[in-house]
């Protein structure tokens, strides 16, 4: 029963590597804003009294993965849920042989900014006078500043990693996205190390 | 016996019968049938579950969800008590696994599903599933190598449900590290289940009477020593710790729990869902596809209130607490015998716990095994000399042709729980030199407490007693098991031999038994 109950069952292949992709990224929007009229604004209540409307969509990307000139991968990546306006996660991983290899990885917007805007418009400049006033007071910053944070937090239009790597045998090389630094980058051991 | 209209379920029952016979014999063979531990499958899970229960407790004081690898190698390599506790913890939670599966096994190929026993059986796949995850977010509590592998295909599984707004495999990914949230969930189920599977448990003998849930005490203390001596001579071994950039050829798996492991990695998650699905639905449909028509050797027992006279001793011995005592709606002052038929599966134990003979399943009470056997046997009324053998049913085969070829006369009963001690009665009057009464191993009885209540009624003076004018001296109780065979054979013969140094037996073939049966109640009750 001791046997039985630790039998070294195999698992991987004692002389490959794994090429892994990583991320969790939010999708750009593919939006029309307009800005919405004094009028407007009056009708509505005044905990809904957003000055820019904008309707649309999420991007979609193209996710390529290339070894040594040859394709590994391609296939197009959502936004999750059901109207895909969530964040996008990418999972896969890559068996290679050891030893090193030229990768490229590309993941780039589908859609082109037709009319729509990708990513948000920078807002317009807020009334020099306020109309809010108690703890709407300031809004309209506030309402600019979070379009800005949004367009901020979106995953570029194109991230590109080409690069050479060295992979060694039963180790994950992973490709990753750097939210900070707005790119993909490599790495062979977990990020406490 | 009748087709189920939904799916035939007679060849796996049967085939479950041949592979449980195999096991049997062996574990006969080895251990004897009073301590066959296969017969005491259900307890030795019970068992097996509080010992997880004092490991568990000692265990989780020195796990760290912080540091959960490091914390579960520095219990394992504590050689004085983390050690083996943890090697116990484990190997405790394999023998569960056999235990149930093999008692499953048995309820299932005994056709011990239907009915009141519905419950029963939905209540035990509830517990194993439960104890199948508790099992799983145990392995992953250690985070070694098989830890995460299990973790991984879990992960792989709930993600193709539309359940998690992120995929969990990003989890163990690597680009970040493990949040200390998972294992505080995962330690929460592992903890949590055990309490709801208490709750099960208590479902699960809910419609049995005098549930048995330990095994006997030295068969008990016999399974705990082994495991753990086992831990100490040979602990369980520890994985590498688990880390999302390492590749391990092998990891340490337990095939116990952890079996379908290679095969679920290698399978679209979709086929994985629908097989557990298929698995699972068949499980639940066996009470339906096993349920037998409550007629014939099926009917629910009936009980004549013209000859019950409120002993109170059906509803004593009944295993499924079928019987209550309710009051007469005739002018007599004690209390009357009724018989739920929802809740009676037919055994037929009633009928041998009957003194006056008025309970039993139709055709199967006391006056009629009485009837019965008198119509058989009379027209060799004047021979009757060869030792008769009340034999089980359910004991194998080989067994009864084995007595038959010692000269012995069969006589197979649906349960020797189910005899009525006239019978035997009705066979020493009759001539037969003695009377060897074979049953199944008391743990192994289909009907639960037979063999039990037999020998009490035969020599402890149970109600339903067997009469002090018959000479004990003739009837011998045996047990007959997958195995035991040979010491089947030399009981009979040395019964036979015994009796060869008796006088002849004194034939009185036309006492009415019945009446003395009723005259000696009566008796008993004016007393």
């Amino acid at each position: 029963m001791a046997r039985a109950s630790a039998a070294p069952l195999p698992y991987h292949d004692r002389d490959s590597a794994r090429l892994r992709l990583s991320w969790r990224a939010v999708p750009e929007r593919i939006e029309v804003c307009r800005e919405v009229s004094a009028a407007e604004l009056a009708e509505r209540g005044e905990h809904m009294r957003q000055r820019v409307d904008c309707d649309g969509r999420s991007a979609t990307y193209v996710l390529r993965v290339e070894a040594d000139g040859r394709i590994l991968h391609e296939s197009v990546v959502r936004g999750s849920g059901l109207r895909h306006d969530r964040p996008l996660y990418v999972l896969r991983d890559f068996v290679l042989a050891g030893g090193e290899h030229r990768v490229r990885v590309t993941f780039a917007r589908r859609e082109r900014p037709e009319g729509a805007t990708p990513a948000a418009p920078p807002p317009p400049p807020p009334p020099a006078t306020d109309a809010d006033t108690g703890v709407f007071a300031g809004r309209a910053r506030r309402e600019a500043d979070e379009r800005v944070r949004r367009a901020r937090a979106a995953v570029p239009a194109l991230l590109v990693l080409d690069t050479s790597l060295t992979f060694t045998q039963a180790r994950v090389t992973l490709v990753t996205f750097d939210a900070g630094r707005r790119q993909l980058l490599a790495r062979q051991t977990s990020p406490s190390q | 016996m009748r087709k189920s209209s939904l799916f035939r379920m007679r060849p796996l029952a049967r085939g479950a019968t041949r592979a449980l016979t195999v096991l049997d014999a062996a574990a006969t063979r080895l251990y004897g049938w009073r301590w066959n531990p296969m017969h005491q499958a259900g307890t030795v899970a019970v068992a097996m579950l509080l010992v997880l229960l004092a490991t568990g407790l000692y265990l989780i004081l020195f796990y760290r969800l912080g540091t959960p690898a490091a914390s579960v190698a520095r219990i394992a390599a504590d050689p004085w008590l983390g050690s083996w506790m943890r090697s116990l913890h484990r190997y405790a939670s394999d023998l569960f696994v056999i235990a149930a599966v093999l008692h499953a096994l048995r309820i299932f190929a005994q056709g011990r599903t239907w009915g009141p026993r519905a419950v029963a059986w939905l209540s035990g796949l509830g517990l194993f599933g439960a104890a199948l995850v508790c099992a799983w977010t145990g392995f992953v509590m250690a985070w070694d190598s098989f830890g995460e592998r299990l973790a991984l295909d879990g992960a792989r599984l709930l993600d193709a449900l539309p359940v998690f707004s992120e995929p969990l495999s990003r989890i163990f990914a690597g680009d970040g590290p493990v949040p200390s949230a998972f294992f505080f969930v995962n330690l929460f189920v592992h903890i949590a289940l055990p309490l709801v599977m208490g709750a099960g448990l208590w479902l699960h003998v809910s419609h049995v009477a005098r549930p048995t849930l330990l095994p006997p005490k030295p068969l008990l203390w016999s399974i705990i020593g082994a495991l753990t001596a086992a831990s100490v001579l040979l602990p369980a071994p520890l994985g590498e710790p688990a880390s999302g950039f390492a590749l391990p050829h092998a990891t340490p798996t337990d095939l116990f729990i952890a079996w379908w492991l290679p095969l679920s990695e290698t399978t679209p998650t979709a086929v994985v869902w629908g097989t557990t699905l298929a698995v699972a639905v068949v499980a639940v449909l066996v009470p339906l596809a096993m349920r037998q028509p409550r007629e014939g050797a099926f009917a629910p027992s009936v009980v004549d209130s013209r000859l019950c006279t409120g002993c109170n001793q059906c509803p004593q011995d009944c295993p499924w607490s079928a019987i209550t005592m309710v009051p007469r709606d005739d002018d007599r002052p004690t209390l009357m015998a009724r018989v739920d038929p929802a809740r009676c599966v037919s055994c037929g134990i009633c009928a041998g716990s009957c003194a006056p003979m008025g309970v039993g399943p139709p055709g199967r009470s006391g006056r009629d095994q009485l009837a019965t056997t008198r119509a058989t046997y009379e027209f060799i009324d004047a021979e009757l000399t060869s030792i008769v053998a009340i034999n089980c049913q359910q004991a194998p085969a080989g067994h009864s042709a084995a007595l038959r070829a010692r000269g012995a006369l069969l006589h197979a009963v649906p349960c020797v729980g189910g005899v009525h001690t006239s019978l035997i009665e009705f066979f020493v009057k009759s001539g037969a030199p003695g009377v060897i009464v074979v049953g199944c191993p008391p743990r192994d009885c289909a009907a639960r407490e037979g063999p039990k209540w037999l020998h009490e009624r035969v020599y402890s003076d149970r109600e339903a007693e067997l009469q002090p004018r018959v000479d004990r001296r003739r009837v011998h109780l045996a047990t007959s098991a997958p195995g035991n065979l040979d010491e089947l054979i030399a009981e009979f013969d040395a019964f036979a031999v015994h009796l060869a140094t008796l006088d002849l037996p004194r034939r009185d073939p036309d006492s009415a038994i019945e009446v003395e049966c009723e005259s000696a109640v009566a008796e008993r009750a004016w007393q």
